[in-house]
């Protein structure tokens, strides 16, 4: 949450605000904006709850609620998913949609939501949607391999500071979607990339690293997203503030990994 | 395992990053050509397009290699439209950049809108220029004591028409904005950026593409208002 | 039932009983193991580990998770840190002092066995995690760095910045999502469990809907795990997810498992204020907070709307440093959470709710510098800053205790196994570790050394000993049990298409979240940190008027007949288990009359500080559904203390 310096737009106990929610029935479904007023809302209110309001303000009118995602509300999880007023998550950098607060908006404002859009990420209801790729590109390749057992101990395996801490910079991604639904090319170069850089900065994802990125890498292509064309609009988008640096990383392990190609004999190999 | 590297984004990336920086320096090399215009005699400039046709087979091999990194460039290029075209079907009603580190504007947004349109200029240009006007047509100076084309007074002659100059002006300006992200985006692009030198590159890189943008758009001015 | 509950602890010393049992095991032949399903619902620390660790053996593994991803799994929150008896920081710690003082720290009701096998693999969590590249933070040198945490006096917590659960779920998910790739685990996301199949007294398989087209479907399996979390959100405001729920234990209750402590909550004393009606969540600080921060109230209540900054010194009362000398701020979570209440009981509450207390960094600073405290909870800080719009490093932190944590769960003995053969339970789903109350940082150990250490092996052991019969999903109780659950589908839309009528036509009619934020205040009110014989029977009393309310109907609109993703009602289906939960809830309270750990009884105190009976209830109740949610049938499972004597838990 890097732009503290923000202005809090209001600070008025209750306003009213007037949405515009993008609704649709299913992926096959053409979707349309529908315009809401909702009164009652407090600053100190968070964008979902919000959200929650309009849902019961609905439901007591007999209109089908919006459906969105959410689960921890704390900004963690990477549920959420909101396009507010043109940005991903809405107007807060290093912020999930769930920890913008109504102070951001004033009084009146038209509040513009929309869905993730990307062809990969279908949508399967209003604001819901599909973000199963991502699972899909981890299981490619993102793990180290160890299997569940004795290991060595933890400090036999040290780790320069630095090394860790960017590990764990890179680890730090939530797999929300923000980065792909910000891009204008929908690509999940900062999504890949985050994993790539957080496994090749430890030893312990050594052993798997030029697999790892040649199958990340090939996973996300087949799944549909586009290409980087480092406008990096990801990394403002990004709740946890994952830098674009990770992207020419994984340009680097893709190249190398390219390069030092080794033809992987079918009976070995951990799969 | 086996790789398709060429048809892979990062693939097609690669060889977008490694056409366009070749291109840059080609356009160095062009344009510290072009500053002998500002010789009005154009005894020099003439000199140096004598020099390059001097060449003959040698040129003849760089003007191939030439057209195929700039038909790479662009074939690339059209190709990663249609997929973000693919990627991304559906725009948002509403958009706006985030700001911070975002490299967001008209220069990242509009690469292929100033790609196309350079790719159409310089097909003009080659036609234009290169196969314009020549020996044939009485374009002839003396240069080191041999008949040459006068490719100067071709130029001169060309630049005094407001339209030619307007337009090339305009194709100058969005060749700016396209060596303004294409720079640093191939640096990226090939991962030669870190986090300690990538806002350096950043820079460096708009610096160099506005510097040739500008350079090569003065150059119709200066012999418009002052040959 | 009423027969004496046999947890099955191997004999010997507490030292070797799980040696013991990994040796006297049954296993199943390698080549055998595929043709063995193990369901596993659930896919936090506990769920995500199991799938991937019984995959790696061989195992057909299904796993089921409500959310779009397995990584959503409420884990990912936990803040703090993971605790391991590895003594890296050499101050004396060893697996025997992890047990004690959790052992201690749940106030003498939990199963010395569990928690000693807990402590033993505590420190195989940190291998098998840094194995899998959880990047821990790191000292200079390259090795792990440890901090301490609250209710011990060692530094045994290791950390991944604030987002030790994030990183340590990823780990086990990113394992899980290599078997998903190896073709061992099947993944369903968008699943919910809505009943237990029990097929000649096992468990066999499971009814799920499917959340985005309401289709019902049944799976089969030789073995059932349920790593479905804890029910905080029964008090409907707590720190847990929105999407956290009771539903698939509540319903395997029904079905016979037992309920274990369910009146065992946890109160977290450190989360952000409430601050307006319609909050949905409570967000948690770090109990990490408070090794450097200073918990305060004005000694006069005149000071309390005052700018704290201008307090003297000598009008604030660090209750916890004054009460508490040895343990000062860290001492256990349920000490200081009623401590907080009793001081804004006594009128010394601060901020506009009055409900809160002060968390104060000005001496850190002071000492340490502004850019160190940053730089351990920046990121805690920025979180703080923009719910409330406050700044901390200027101004002191108003903190309030808010639910957390349930140690209660469904009764499992020492395989981890329910009382119906082949259901086993992990993690916060089960009740076996805490006894009374958690100590930090004990939370994600206990999910990780059940999901990765110990149901692999018992139930290996299981299905190693165990005679099944082939099952498929057509067998009659399949049959039964999706009935039964289309059944209830049909009554709740039929619920609240009636409630929508009622209040078209004028009545009165709520709606489902109203409903439900009411069961939630009862519950805090009643079930919360402090709990009263009278006010006890008052929310039994209520809840049982608030699920008539429910079956009388509420306004549920429903688009496409429950056929299509409809969050609310999937928020109706478990608040009405959580209806019924909340009355189990306040039936155990009522009977355990006595104060032990987070389970605070007013009538039995000793000056404010908790007054245990160990005479009459040194005993886990575990209880059985009868079919009537207003009359459990009250089982006991007595605990014997071998190793760590009950004395009066003194943090003085």
């Amino acid at each position: 949450m890097s732009n503290h310096a923000k202005s809090t737009k209001t600070s008025s106990k209750n306003m009213t605000v007037k949405l515009k929610v993008w609704r649709q029935k299913d992926a096959k479904t053409e979707g349309k904006f529908e315009n809401y007023s909702l009164d009652g809302v407090s600053a100190s209110m968070s964008f979902l709850e919000m959200m929650d309001l309009l849902n019961e303000d609905l439901t007591k009118k007999g209109i089908a609620p919006v459906e969105f995602q959410s689960d921890c509300r704390e900004g963690i999880c990477g549920t959420c998913s909101c396009f507010i007023n043109g940005q991903a998550h809405g107007p807060e950098r290093g912020a999930a949609t769930c920890q913008v607060y109504m102070r951001k908006f004033a009084e009146g404002e038209t509040i513009v939501i929309e869905p993730w859009r990307a062809a990969a990420f279908p949508i399967i209801r209003d604001l819901v949607i599909d973000r199963s790729p991502f699972d899909r590109i981890i299981a490619a390749g993102g793990y180290t391999g160890a299997k569940t057992g004795p290991h060595a101990d933890a400090n036999s395996i040290l780790v320069p500071k630095p090394d860790a801490d960017k590990a764990m910079d890179a680890a730090a991604c939530i797999g929300c979607g923000a980065c792909v639904a910000a891009c204008p090319n929908s690509s999940a170069s900062l999504f890949t990339s985050a994993k790539i850089t957080h496994l090749a900065m430890l030893p312990q994802g050594h052993p798997l690293r030029e697999r790892r990125v040649l199958r990340m890498v090939e996973q996300m292509d087949k799944e549909g997203f586009g290409h980087c064309t480092n406008i990096g609009e990801c990394q403002s988008a990004c709740p946890k503030e994952i830098k674009i640096d990770f992207i020419a990383q994984m340009r680097r392990e893709y190249l190398a990994a390219v390069v030092n190609q080794r033809p992987e004999s079918k009976s070995g190999g951990s799969g | 395992m086996k790789t398709n590297f060429a048809s892979s984004t990062l693939g097609r990336k690669f060889v977008m990053a490694i056409t366009g920086l070749l291109l840059v320096g080609f356009l160095v090399a062009h344009l510290s050509g072009n500053f002998l215009l500002y010789q009005k005699e154009g005894s020099l400039f003439n000199a140096y397009a004598q020099k390059l046709a001097s060449f003959g087979v040698l040129l003849y091999a760089a003007e191939v290699g030439l057209v195929a990194f700039f038909g790479f460039h662009a074939y690339n290029g059209i190709r990663l439209a249609f997929l973000k075209q693919r990627a991304k079907p559906v725009k948002y009603a509403v958009t706006q950049s985030k700001a911070g580190n975002s490299k967001w504007g008209l220069a990242s947004n509009n690469m292929m809108v100033t790609g196309s349109v350079l790719l159409v200029f310089i097909v003009l240009h080659v036609i234009h220029f290169k196969y314009g006007r020549g020996l044939a047509e009485g374009y002839a100076v003396q240069v080191n004591n041999e008949e040459a084309r006068d490719l100067h007074r071709l130029v001169v002659e060309e630049f005094k028409k407001p339209l030619i100059t307007v337009l090339y002006t305009a194709v100058m300006v969005m060749l700016g904005f396209h060596l303004r992200h294409g720079i640093w985006s191939a640096f990226q692009t090939l991962g030669l950026t870190k986090e300690n030198n990538s806002n350096k590159i950043y820079f460096v890189g708009g610096v160099l593409g506005v510097f040739l943008g500008f350079g090569f758009l003065t150059i119709p001015l200066y012999i418009y208002f002052f040959v | 039932m009423n027969k004496p509950l046999d947890a099955r602890i191997p004999a010997g010393p507490i030292g070797e009983k799980w040696k013991k049992f990994k040796a006297d095991m049954k296993l199943v032949n390698p080549a055998n193991k595929r043709k063995h399903t193990v369901i596993v619902v659930g896919s936090g620390l506990a769920g995500s580990s199991a799938s991937a660790s019984l995959a790696e053996q061989g195992y057909q593994v299904k796993n089921f998770c409500i959310s779009d991803s397995p990584r959503r799994a409420h884990s990912i929150a936990a803040q703090g840190g993971i605790n391991a008896a590895k003594n890296y920081m050499n101050d004396g710690d060893s697996i025997y002092r992890l047990f004690y003082d959790t052992v201690k720290g749940g106030d003498y009701r939990s199963r010395e066995a569990n928690v000693h096998r807990l402590a033993e693999v505590s420190v195989d969590i940190i291998d098998q995690s840094v194995a899998a590249g959880v990047p821990f933070a790191r000292e200079y040198g390259g090795e792990l760095a440890n901090r301490s945490f609250g209710g011990t006096q060692v530094s045994r917590t290791f950390y991944a910045r604030g987002q030790t659960g994030q990183q340590l779920l990823i780990g086990a998910y990113q394992a899980m999502m290599k078997q998903v790739d190896d073709g061992g685990v099947q993944l369903h996301t968008f699943r919910e469990l809505l009943d237990l199949v029990i097929v000649d007294g096992k468990a066999r398989g499971i009814i799920v809907r499917n959340l985005l087209t309401g289709e019902i479907e049944r799976h089969v399996a030789d073995a059932v795990i349920l790593a479905t979390g804890g029910y905080g959100r029964v008090f409907f405001l707590s720190t847990n997810a929105y999407n956290s729920n009771a539903t698939a234990i509540w319903r395997a209750h029904k079905r016979g498992a037992l309920f274990g402590n369910p009146c065992f909550t946890q109160i977290h004393p450190t989360c952000i204020p409430q601050s307006g009606e319609n909050q949905s969540k409570l967000t948690l600080m770090s109990e990490s907070l408070r090794n450097d921060g200073r918990v305060w109230v004005p000694k006069k209540k005149e000071d309390c709307k005052k700018d704290p900054r201008e307090i003297a010194e000598e009008d604030r009362d660090y209750y916890l440093e004054r009460r508490y000398p040895a343990f000062g701020n860290l001492v256990p979570r349920d000490v200081a959470s009623r401590a907080a209440k009793q001081v804004t009981d006594e009128g010394r509450g601060v901020g506009e709710s009055e409900l809160a207390v002060y968390l104060d960094f000005r001496d850190a600073i002071k000492r340490v510098g502004e850019s160190t405290i940053r730089e351990k909870y920046g990121n805690l800080f920025d979180i703080y800053r923009e719910i409330t719009d406050e700044n901390p490093y200027e101004v002191p932190m108003r903190i309030y205790p808010a639910v957390h944590y349930t140690m209660g769960g469904l009764w499992v003995d020492y395989h981890l196994m329910s009382n119906i053969p082949g259901l086993f339970v992990l993690g916060e789903a089960n009740f076996s570790d805490h006894g009374a109350n958690r100590l930090g940082a004990s939370a994600l150990m206990q999910g990780l050394a059940d999901g990765y250490f110990v149901a692999p092996f018992t139930v290996t052991n299981y299905i190693a000993s165990t005679k099944m019969d082939p099952v498929k999903t057509d067998a009659p109780e399949f049959v039964s049990a999706e009935s039964d659950t289309r059944k209830r589908l049909e009554r709740i839309m039929t619920l609240g298409k009636k409630g929508c009528e009622t209040a078209k036509n004028g009545g009165a009619s709520r709606t489902v979240m109203e409903i439900y934020r009411e069961l939630g205040k009862i519950m805090w009110e009643y079930v919360g940190m402090e709990r009263t014989e009278a006010g006890l029977k008052t929310a039994i009393g209520r809840i049982q008027k608030l699920r008539a309310e429910f079956n009388s109907g509420f306004q549920l609109v429903l688009p496409d007949e429950g056929k299509a993703r409809t969050q609310l009602l999937e928020v109706a289906l478990r608040v009405e288990d959580f209806i019924e939960l909340g009355e189990l809830m306040a039936i155990d309270a009522l009977e355990r009359r006595e104060s032990c750990g987070g389970h605070f009884r007013v009538e039995s105190q000793d000056d404010g500080e908790a007054k245990r009976d160990d005479v009459n209830f040194a005993f886990v109740s575990a209880w059985e559904y009868s079919g009537d949610p207003s009359k459990p049938i009250l089982n006991k499972e007595q605990l014997v203390f071998e190793h760590v004597h009950p004395t009066t838990r003194s943090y003085k």
